[in-house]
């Protein structure tokens, strides 16, 4: 148990990652997919960023050139979730786009009843 | 000056789709779509020459470290698929000159050029990288622009395919970012060569992650590649999306990221430390099942471009067959298949959009007697569907061939039934179009020979890759020495 306590970042992460992870597979409802990826999209972020983080040290923003390198933590977890929060955003916006046109020719975001309507036709 | 080619291929592709966004005459799009392709294709043979003379060019970008910067690695596996790439996506550009108003709507043509542009520069991009975070970056754009590929043709079909496509690739590209997570947590590292020297000296230590890591790798770049269990996305994403571009799908998209997994396994971590883990069993049985499962659903397809996109479920289990068997010359006839799959799927695919467009017609019971309509057209399909069954000298055939070896040389001879079963369920779903495309009497009635004939300039950039299918073939055993 003390495990879970102690890396209670990662531990955080896996838990969101697990519930994005779910609802993505399991709703068929288009909307709540999405929102189940952006879960498991933030839990990644959370779970990469958590494995920079030092303790007691400050963000990698310099402001004194003078003071010394070691203060800071790891800025490249944060630095690649810049890159993946803006990857996560695009696919959002084009899932998003895509709902609205599937709502336009389907009448329903139901992607079960919209994969059940093709065997009809 | 040869040393950044990986870097310039890149960048003029994307470049150029920027210009082609604000061009407005549709004859200057193409130009400029089909003149940066150009330049990719000749850059990319100079890579090649360059590659064979040196084994190996690494470009480090940004910092001159590797530790920082990202670099570009372009072995002569990459040198060769990059060339092959470009060379088919040039010949689909060819091609698409004349068909793509066909399909897609006028004002969607330029997006088609855009779209097809970004597709290439990032398929380059996951081939060449060393880094794994580009590549994932890479992945992501390639399959955004996949998606725009398939939902360019404005159809019912086309929206459910490509909303099917986009959230199992979602879950993909999930799964490949919390493995690299993982794997930068236990290494510190993102660059696949540092990694791999980490790796080497501490994976005892890490038994569970690193079998974590290759689950996550091996599940998200499955789903993405259309291993066979997660495949269920392919048949709707390719056979609704326009020709050219269901061609560029089925040829070049999946490969990649199944290359990018065999960059994974095999440099990142070893072939002893793979082979130490249950994960290359795994590998192995999903590739037999994609092999026989993927034929067998081919057969009962109905329409023609979705049996032959069933039949890219079967071909990527060929590939993964071949990653599963864990030895460095099944990696090797992994890569050939990739590549010989290449230019024989997209034949196959622009002759059958060609064959769809002269008989308004989906269905393949309605291709009977087309062989005497269009003889030089069927021919030619008959060319590749003999690659695909494996009808010697082709590359379907070497690649079962060397397959059938590799599997003897693991001492796993009950295998080989696998590849032949595969092959005769093959020739099942193939063989019924050639015989009854020439010889089926039944539908002749009314048909005047050659009265759908294509003009032969339509037909050239076929003509390039099934010439291009028999010398991959011809050349079988100097490619596969390269890998």
């Amino acid at each position: 148990m003390e495990i879970f306590t102690e890396n209670y970042f990662e531990t955080g992460a896996i838990i969101l990652f697990g519930i994005g992870f779910v609802t993505l597979m399991l709703h068929s409802n288009l909307i709540k997919k999405i929102i189940g990826m952006n879960i498991m999209d933030t839990a990644i972020f959370l779970f990469f960023i958590s494995k920079g983080y030092v303790t007691n040290k400050e963000a990698p923003i310099v402001v004194d050139i003078t003071k010394n390198p070691d203060s800071y933590i790891n800025p490249v977890p944060s630095a690649l979730m810049l890159t993946g929060i803006v990857v996560a955003v695009t696919t959002t916006a084009f899932a998003l786009a895509l709902t609205i046109k599937l709502y336009k020719h389907y009448n329903t975001i139901d992607l079960e009843k919209i994969l059940e309507m093709r065997e009809e036709s | 000056m040869i040393k950044f080619i990986p870097l310039i291929n890149i960048l003029i592709l994307i470049l150029f789709s920027f210009i082609i966004l604000i061009t407005k005459k549709e004859k200057n799009v193409k130009l400029m779509s089909f003149a940066s392709n150009i330049i990719t294709f000749l850059l990319s043979i100079l890579l090649l020459t360059r590659v064979l003379l040196e084994d190996f060019i690494v470009l480090n970008l940004g910092k001159n470290n590797s530790l920082l910067g990202i670099q570009f690695y372009i072995g002569s596996s990459e040198a060769v698929i990059s060339l092959t790439f470009t060379f088919v996506m040039l010949m689909i550009l060819w091609f698409s000159n004349s068909s793509v108003k066909k399909e897609v709507s006028e004002i969607r043509i330029s997006f088609f050029y855009i779209l097809i542009n970004i597709l290439l520069a990032s398929l380059l991009g996951v081939i060449y990288s060393n880094d794994l975070f580009n590549s994932y970056v890479f992945i992501e754009v390639s399959t955004l622009s996949a998606c725009g590929l398939i939902i360019l043709k404005d159809k019912k079909e086309n929206i459910k395919a490509t909303v099917k496509y986009l959230i199992m690739s979602t879950i993909g590209s999930g799964l490949v970012l919390m493995a690299i997570a993982y794997i930068y947590s236990i290494t510190g590292h993102l660059n696949i060569t540092n990694i791999n020297e980490v790796i080497v000296s501490s994976y005892q230590s890490h038994q569970n992650a690193v079998l974590i890591i290759l689950g996550l790798f091996t599940v998200g770049l499955g789903i993405k590649s259309a291993v066979f269990p997660l495949h269920s996305w392919l048949p709707d994403a390719h056979s609704s999306a326009p020709t050219p571009a269901s061609a560029a799908l089925s040829a070049l998209v999946i490969k990649v990221y199944v290359f990018m997994l065999i960059k994974i396994l095999f440099r990142m971590f070893t072939y002893e430390i793979v082979n130490s883990f249950i994960i290359m069993d795994i590998i192995l049985l999903l590739g037999s099942m994609g092999m026989i499962f993927g034929s067998i659903m081919a057969i009962f397809q109905k329409e023609l471009k979705r049996m032959i996109a069933y039949s890219s479920v079967a071909q990527m289990g060929y590939i993964v067959f071949g990653i599963g068997l864990g030895t460095i010359s099944g990696t090797a006839i992994a890569t050939y298949h990739i590549i010989g799959h290449a230019v024989t799927k997209s034949s196959l695919f622009l002759i059958s959009g060609l064959m769809i467009e002269k008989t308004s017609s989906k269905k393949i019971e309605d291709l009977k007697g087309i062989g005497r309509e269009m003889p030089i057209t069927l021919g030619l399909f008959t060319l590749g569907a003999f690659s695909m069954v494996g009808i010697p000298i082709l590359p379907g055939f070497i690649s079962k061939w060397y397959l059938s070896l590799a599997c003897i040389e693991v001492g796993r001879v009950p295998l080989i039934l696998i590849i032949l079963a595969s092959s005769l369920l093959n020739v099942l779903y193939y063989f019924p179009i050639i015989i009854n495309g020439f010889f089926g009497n039944e539908n002749l009635d009314g048909k005047i020979y050659k009265s759908k004939k294509i003009e032969l300039s339509r037909l050239i950039p076929i003509f390039f890759l099934v010439l291009s299918i028999i010398l991959v073939g011809a050349f079988s055993s100097k490619l596969i020495n390269l890998f």
